[in-house]
């Protein structure tokens, strides 16, 4: 009985191994890598031992400038689309958590099948008529899309979360003369803060990471930083890895931070609540 | 039965529309009309910046005619079938797995869950050189072991597995997740049961977790699947669909119509094609979803 609970024991171990080399190595070794001297990148077998360098991040600096600009021009576009996203989901999840009709199941019906269409297939249609607005390579179009596709998703949650908050609160003040504006912005938000931060957290993600839109609707002015890593890796012939995981770590960085740091929003926002972080 | 303002009316109530308008003007201007508008383009010619001419039906028969896009529907296809169900495979042992009960778990969890945070283009920069043909530590891992080598830049099949190895990595922690979370919605009392009746731990898989997994698992699959089929960042990263448009899926067989070769009215075939396979595999959800919408009063 006790050598099998070991047994046991041993297969357990054995495993969450291969499940943290299998999440964390490839990360590791970005960051890792964009601290070494160039000929220890590729010493085999990898060294773990080496004089750490900059050296990577001053050639990024120096030889992609337009890196930064992209880091900055992905912040602009990640807090616009996330603002949008939250304050559209909030509004609509508060309408379907309140007035339940079947024309309102039909509403929230649409908008969640309409999210079943292939981003791709809406470049088509969308690519002129946003050259014929001017609106190509702008920070604009890059935030109503990205906020487009997570309104669906955060109207749900947004119900879900609004959902757990008694009518009777809101019932009150309407009684008492409180315009259903007024009951959105002082009962319901302040009470649905953790759902509001489930959404902002998941659009920050994919707002932040994106690459199918930016890489169609921006071409300098609005890129964003993966097109620049995208760039990098595609002047292959000269390739500088040393750059390139510098860059890489640049653009993984504070998202990563940032997802450890929420992480607990994420997991309730993936789960309904279902698991406390 | 609906309650609450608004109820025993068949149309939108009044009250609402306001705080649905935002959320329905974005999702109307910027998806459902292009949609449509998708039709119209997919009946006619048309190249950027000239005016369509009515073709009916004609790019429909040139995308089905045309071997490049079974080629493209084939891998869509190969990738999506590997990518979902590894994952759930995957996504469901290590929910048992976490369930059983390990030290330390917040901090595995915070773990497991990181490739979340990683975009598409790190994550590829990672795995070109993981499996670099020349200096990738995988494959000279491989090659010490005696094992042939991943040419995925060369070899079509092997090109098609890092890709999906790739989406895998991106997309498990959302799989695991939803699986986890599931899991730990089950009583315990089920398996005090199961104890009592001195069970083993395979017959509680089989007749308490998996059944009652089940639904889970449904919506876990069909998330994965329709969105494993707009799969275009992880082809465009690695191979770019080559060598010889031999890794292209639907999406990159979309994206070069319309972009490379300026064929809109084609590319909007195939376009509305992905979106009636999608609606297919999302047709099942949306009945849940409708249901669930409709009858429970919360």
């Amino acid at each position: 009985m006790r050598r099998k609970r070991a047994a046991v024991r041993i297969g357990k171990a054995l495993a969450v191994a291969l499940i943290l080399a299998w999440s964390l190595v490839p990360i590791v070794f970005i960051l890792v890598s964009a601290f070494k001297p160039s000929a220890d990148i590729f010493a085999v077998p990898p060294r773990l031992t080496f004089a750490p360098t900059v050296k990577h991040f001053v050639d990024l600096w120096t030889q992609w400038r337009g890196f930064f600009v992209g880091l900055l021009n992905s912040a602009i576009v990640t807090a616009g689309a996330t603002l949008l996203a939250v304050v559209a989901s909030t509004m609509a999840g508060y309408a379907y958590s309140r007035f339940r009709s079947p024309a309102m199941a039909g509403s929230a019906l649409f908008l969640v099948a309409v999210r079943l269409l292939p981003p791709i297939v809406i470049t088509l249609p969308l690519f002129p008529v946003v050259n014929w607005l001017r609106l190509n390579d702008t920070h604009f179009v890059l935030i109503i899309l990205y906020a487009t596709f997570f309104v669906s998703l955060g109207t749900l949650l947004m119900r879900t979360f609004i959902d757990q908050i008694p009518r009777e609160l809101d019932e009150a003040a309407l009684v008492d003369g409180a315009s259903r504006f007024a009951i959105l912005r002082r009962v319901i938000m302040p009470l649905s803060a953790q759902g509001m931060l489930a959404v902002a957290v998941f659009v920050i993600v994919f707002a932040w990471n994106e690459f199918l839109f930016a890489f169609i609707f921006t071409s300098t002015r609005a890129k964003t930083a993966p097109l620049f890593v995208a760039e990098m890796m595609g002047s292959l012939d000269s390739f500088d890895w040393g750059v390139l995981f510098a860059a890489a770590t640049v653009q993984l960085l504070p998202i990563m931070l940032f997802v450890l740091f929420a992480q607990k929003h994420l997991v309730a926002g993936l789960t309904g609540g279902a698991i406390k972080g | 039965m609906p309650s609450g303002q608004g109820s025993g009316r068949s149309w939108l109530s009044p009250a609402a529309l306001p705080f649905l308008g935002p959320a329905h003007g974005l999702v109307l201007a910027v998806i459902a009309l292009p949609a449509l508008y998708v039709v119209w383009l997919s009946l006619t010619t048309s190249t950027f910046g000239k005016a369509p001419t009515f073709v009916g039906l004609a790019n429909y028969a040139h995308a089905l005619t045309d071997p490049y896009f079974w080629r493209a529907l084939r891998n869509t296809i190969v990738v999506v079938l590997i990518v979902v169900h590894v994952e759930l495979l995957l996504g469901l042992g290590m929910a048992l797995l976490f369930a059983s009960g390990l030290p330390g778990r917040r901090y595995l969890l915070a773990a497991v869950l990181m490739p979340y945070a990683v975009s598409e283009v790190s994550a590829a920069v990672i795995f070109r050189f993981l499996f670099d043909a020349d200096v990738g530590p995988v494959n000279l891992a491989l090659a010490a072991l005696g094992l042939p080598p991943l040419e995925w830049s060369v070899v079509p099949a092997h090109g098609l597995v890092i890709i999906a190895l790739l989406s895998i990595w991106l997309h498990l922690p959302f799989t695991f997740i939803i699986l986890y979370a599931a899991r730990l919605a089950i009583p315990t009392q089920f398996y005090e049961v199961a104890r009592m009746d001195a069970a083993s731990g395979l017959r509680t898989f089989r007749y308490v977790t998996l059944p009652l997994l089940m639904p889970a698992i449904l919506v876990a699959m069909l998330f994965r699947y329709i969105f494993a089929f707009r799969l275009f960042s992880e082809v465009w990263l690695m191979t770019q669909g080559g060598p010889a448009r031999s890794t292209e899926v639907l999406a990159v067989y979309l994206y070069l119509d319309a972009f490379r070769f300026n064929a809109f009215g084609s590319a909007a075939a195939t376009g509305w094609l992905m979106v009636l396979i999608s609606l297919l595999l999302g047709a099942g959800y949306l009945w849940g979803l409708r249901r669930q919408m409709t009858s429970d009063a919360t």
